[in-house]
């Protein structure tokens, strides 16, 4: 099989990733996204709404999606993961592997007729596992591509999709496609992960049915979430009182996470108070160590988070702990009050998690990385999107945590990177 | 039609007679000639406008309006599958006018203007309902909300129901760009500009490029040397034949648009030779000193002659035309009033940059000395000027206080006093902090190695910040007292032989380039961003680009992140060699035109209309479109009303009071 070219090959369509394409096909070139995740649309799709303006995240980044989906130099494998990389004519090829869906992607409609009839349920993951999905599934409402996969792990071969499908296009013994690709240029965007809650036992090491991950809570947050409200996971009691946990995955050198994770303060603050709007009687208490509002109107937020009734308290949480009505008891050593040692009880707690990095592409490419496990730049303050090796550069959190501003930056920032490197020649 | 004066003035001439045409002349293969068929769709917004408004009954009563065939709802009318129903009702409904009822069209007009072009429609034939701003964020009472939304939504669908189709105004764009602003946001933006393939101009107002950049000694988190970052900038900029540097220059005012600005320049005399482009050879030589007159400035082809600049040069005015330009003006350091933490009164009392340069000159080895005297504690106060408080701070001269954080001052703050502890190990160093923001990689270990090196840190309250005042009779001259949070609320007083303040970061007063544009600032007093996620580099004012700290305090690594940003954009705004506009300015109907010249003198925009010859003799109104801003001044004043704004006429404005009048009435009957 031929290789197919394209100018630039985007390992990541989350929103740094989708920010490169877009910026690299209106400068004229070819590009080839490869998402993992069956829809592109990354972390950012998942959340409820986003400091500072409390601009719904879809609203923000559905665009951006449906943008490079239709954009006629952007082709897009989705469900599909880059298997090899090895230099060639001053660009790489490659084989990106086109995981099988069992589901004809060119002649699916999603109607989600198979999701209505399939019997398999599931926990959804994009819900953080709140709610439930089938087997056979399109991934979210927003999803891009509106495809639906089976889920082959959990899929008992009943056969009702393949009956009820008007397109047939139901492939149950469909195999991996593999493509091989041959480019001038690699943007790296593969993103970041939650850091571990359960590798840290003192805050019950994820075991605490209440005690969330701010994932889980964006998508309570979220008005088209799980459930549409703010309840408890463990009973759907409306919790009365909410606290985050600040610090929970960074600075943390028990968890080997001892860099700071830069969104946490802000997530946490936002989650705050977009809970104070759909929870207005519910207490809202922050444990911090440092308040990190950087950027630009941060300061102003975190101010008027605190005019709206939001409680910080410089503390750092020793210990969480599930009490008999499945509330947390909280013990904290509160540097408010002369230090003293205080056991405080929420009706549920949220683990500000920080940012670590995905492994994904040591395997493929020879990049340096750094100690925290990002990948790192051998100009870090004048060229922060050059990797170490040529005709690569890296976009967005794959370099260092950050948010969704300098990751957007970070991406148009890459797309100048490739450009400056030119044709291949 | 007049003959053309000069090239520019041409093309938009000809688009405007292309656009006159598609106006005049029906479109046979286009469904938009036919009776309007609307189609409307209510966006939820996620429970952005759900949470407030009945966007299920706001679809209902908008089903009912004369011309509308189908009002549907969704979830995320922006998403793909929300398009999608749009774009299937046009397909199999005929739908050939669409009213979106959203968010504001600032924000996804361009998002259903291409579902509109993908479908084959005119994407002219769009209006939008803003029940989000308008709506559902302003007001609570559902009821009241709900009805609002109704009647919005039937003024833009007797809106919808009068477009016509209408092509973008294009004109050509010169493939140039003037980065304004020689620090490093600017040198990066032009070094990629120009290997990119276009040709920059880099404005520089002082003598010397480099920014702030150039007065720092070296750069957190990673300690590399402010000269190297600089020298690989500037050396990269002045061997670039497509950069053109003028320094000692300021922007006197600019015209034009985006495609053909014309920036009018003003170079000060030297009165001082300048020599050769600093080399590898010379880096010998690394005082902050030198470099402050290393990167020094260059005039149009002098960039490469070995002979110096005449000393006795005269100032002279410069006019460049561009297709964009990338605004890299930087930042102001917040200068503390006389007074504030003993500054100007007390001359031990210095900013962290004068402490940067005044630690670079200390000879190691000994015990450093201040004025002649032996410094043994150094205090560093942290967010002066950023993050004041109302009634505790005295407002600035722009008459406001600075609520923002300045984002750098933290770690470098950290990094300076771990590098006097390095320096010299005797000194003891104290910190006064409200919060340690080391929030980018690499920046959290220089807090950890500032608390390994003994740093002594105490942590005060902004409403309640430290006192300064001048130590008599005692071991040191200043000395500084806070209620230490960290000790619970003890009050703490040290002594201190040196007192550095950690100034912030201010808006620069951008000058006649931001005057002549009329760029948007935000509340902070930086420049303004159109949107800090769907258009985080770009300004309300098409064509002009931000880089750097003219938006927001950054670090180096943001700046030049958010300067190739700006390059991208300009590029990719260039890169086709012509500029689309919308078509939303006025035009005259020749038929009607009268030649009063009303217009003329009512319009605020310089040479967007102008009276013209006909050959028959007379003289008409002439619009140039790609000047116009479509402000409809002329509109209100053309006695015979032969002037019309395309895309929003008169007869739609007088249907949309109509429709809202009519919505009134049956709100005001219930």
């Amino acid at each position: 099989m031929n290789a197919v070219h394209y100018d630039t090959l985007i390992i990541g369509g989350g929103i740094a990733g989708l920010q490169a394409a877009l910026d690299l096909a209106d400068q004229g070139r070819e590009v080839l996204i490869v998402e993992r995740q069956p829809s592109i649309g990354g972390a950012m799709i998942g959340l409820s709404k986003v400091f500072p303006t409390l601009d719904c995240s879809s609203c923000i980044t559905t665009p951006k999606m449906a943008a490079a989906a239709h954009h006629h130099r952007i082709t897009i494998f989705s469900y599909s993961e880059v298997e090899d990389l090895t230099p060639h004519e001053g660009g790489y090829t490659g084989t990106v592997r086109r995981k099988a869906r069992f589901v004809d992607e060119a002649a699916c409609i999603g109607c989600r007729q198979c999701e209505y009839a399939c019997p398999c349920e599931v926990p959804d993951e994009f819900e953080g596992g709140l709610g439930a999905r089938r087997a056979a599934y399109v991934p979210f409402g927003n999803a891009i591509p509106q495809v639906a996969l089976i889920d082959m792990a959990s899929c008992t071969l009943c056969g009702r999709c393949a009956q009820v499908c008007p397109k047939d296009c139901i492939v149950y013994d469909q195999q991996d496609e593999l493509v091989p690709v041959d480019v001038a240029h690699v943007i790296v965007a593969t993103g970041w992960q939650l850091t571990s809650a359960a590798s840290k036992a003192e805050y019950g090491g994820a075991a605490i049915a209440n005690v969330l991950s701010p994932l889980t809570m964006e998508r309570l947050l979220a008005p088209h979430g799980p459930y549409g409200h703010v309840v408890r996971p463990a009973d759907g009691k409306e919790p009365a009182s909410i606290a985050w946990v600040q610090c929970a995955g960074s600075r943390d050198k028990s968890l080997g996470v001892p860099y700071c994770s830069r969104v946490c303060c802000m997530y946490a603050i936002k989650q705050a108070m977009l809970t104070s709007g759909s929870l207005p009687f519910a207490d809202l208490t922050i444990y911090y160590m440092d308040i990190r509002a950087f950027g630009k109107g941060y300061e102003e937020f975190y101010r008027s988070a605190k005019a709206m009734g939001i409680e910080f308290v410089k503390a750092k949480v020793g210990r969480l702990e599930e009490a008999a009505d499945r509330s947390v008891d909280v013990h904290i050593e509160n540097i408010n009050d002369r230090g003293q040692s205080e056991v405080r009880n929420h009706d549920m707690v949220v683990l500000s998690l920080g940012m670590a990095a995905v492994p994904d592409t040591r395997e493929l490419l020879p990049l340096a990385i750094g100690d925290d496990g990002f990948i790192d730049v051998p100009h870090p303050k004048d060229a922060p999107c050059r990797t170490s090796l040529p005709h690569v550069c890296v976009a967005g959190t794959a370099s260092a945590p950050m948010d969704i501003v300098d990751a957007i930056a970070e991406a148009s920032a890459a797309a100048m990177e490739v450009c400056r490197e030119g044709d291949r020649g | 039609m007049a003959e053309p004066t000069h090239e520019p003035q041409a093309k938009a001439d000809e688009a405007q007679a292309e656009a006159d045409e598609t106006q005049a002349k029906p479109n046979e293969a286009q469904a938009e000639a036919d009776e309007p068929r609307v189609g409307v769709y209510v966006c939820y917004c996620g429970g952005n406008i759900s949470d407030v408004v009945d966007v299920e009954a706001v679809a209902a009563e908008a089903a009912k309006l004369p011309g509308v065939v189908t009002a549907k709802t969704n979830m995320f009318m922006c998403s793909d599958p929300g398009q999608q129903v749009i774009a299937d009702d046009i397909a199999e409904l005929g739908v050939n006018r669409v009213v979106v009822a959203s968010c504001a069209p600032s924000l996804h007009q361009t998002t259903f203007q291409g579902v509109l072009e993908r479908s084959g429609l005119n994407p002219y034939l769009y209006e939008n309902a803003n029940i989000r701003e308008q709506v559902s964020w302003t007001h609570h009472d559902r009821a009241e909300a709900t009805k609002k939304a109704s009647a919005l939504v039937s003024a833009a669908v007797a809106k919808a129901s009068r477009l016509e189709p209408l092509e973008p105004v294009e004109i050509p764009a010169a493939p140039a760009v003037a980065v304004v602003g020689g620090g490093v946001a600017g040198l990066r933006a032009a070094t990629d500009l120009a290997k990119a393939g276009l040709a920059v101009t880099l404005i520089e107002k002082e003598l010397t490029l480099g920014g702030t950049v150039a007065r720092l000694d070296n750069l957190f988190p990673y300690s590399e040397p402010a000269e190297d970052v600089l020298c690989r900038l500037c050396e990269e900029a002045l061997a670039d034949p497509r950069i053109t540097v003028h320094t000692g220059t300021v922007v006197e005012s600019v015209e034009g648009y985006v495609g053909a600005f014309t920036l009018h320049l003003e170079q000060q005399a030297r009165g001082r030779t300048v020599e050769a482009t600093p080399d590898a050879d010379s880096r010998e030589i690394t005082s902050l000193d030198w470099r402050c007159e290393a990167f020094r400035g260059y005039g149009p082809g002098e960039a490469f002659a070995d002979e110096p600049v005449a000393a006795d040069d005269a100032a002279r005015a410069l006019s460049v035309p561009v297709g964009a330009i990338v605004a890299a003006t930087g930042f102001d350091l917040y200068v503390p009033p006389e007074g504030e933490y003993g500054y100007g009164r007390l001359p031990q009392v210095i900013t962290l940059l004068d402490f940067i340069e005044w630690l670079s000159k200390q000879p190691e080895g000994s015990v450093p000395t201040f004025n002649g005297q032996p410094v043994r504690a150094v205090g560093f106060i942290h967010c002066v000027g950023s993050r004041q408080v109302e009634g505790v701070h005295e407002p600035g001269p722009n008459g406001r206080i600075n609520e923002h954080c300045s984002r750098v001052c933290c770690t470098a703050t950290l990094h300076c006093a771990c590098d006097l502890r390095d320096k010299f190990p005797d000194v003891v160093a104290y910190e006064f902090y409200q919060d340690i923001r080391a929030y980018g990689r690499g920046h959290e270990e220089h807090y950890d190695r500032a608390s390994l090196a003994n740093v002594i840190f105490l942590q005060y309250d902004g409403a309640q910040p430290p006192k300064v005042v001048a130590g008599e009779g005692d071991d040191h001259p200043v000395l500084v007292s806070c209620l230490d949070g960290l000790t619970w609320g003890e009050e703490v007083e040290v002594g201190v032989d040196l007192l550095v303040l950690a100034v912030g970061m201010v808006a620069a007063d951008v000058g006649n380039l931001a005057t002549s544009l009329k760029l948007p600032v935000s509340a902070d007093g930086f420049l303004q961003e159109v949107h800090p996620k769907l258009r985080p580099v770009e300004q309300a004012v098409n064509g002009v680009l931000l880089a750097g700290t003219c938006q927001a305090p950054k670090d180096v690594t943001e700046s030049c992140a958010s300067a190739s940003a700006a390059a991208a954009k300009a590029y990719g705004l260039l890169a086709s060699g012509e500029v689309k506009l919308d078509p939303y300015v006025a035009h005259v109907d020749p038929e009607l035109c009268e030649g009063h010249a009303a217009c003329v003198e009512e319009c605020p925009v310089d040479r967007a209309i102008a009276m013209e010859d006909y050959p028959d003799g007379s003289r008409k109104a002439m619009v140039n479109p790609a000047i116009c801003t479509g402000c409809g001044a002329c509109v209100a004043v053309c006695p015979t009303q032969a002037i019309d704004l395309s895309g929003w006429t008169l007869e739609a404005y007088e249907a949309m009071v109509d429709a809202l009048l009519l919505s009134h009435s049956e709100v005001s009957a219930l």
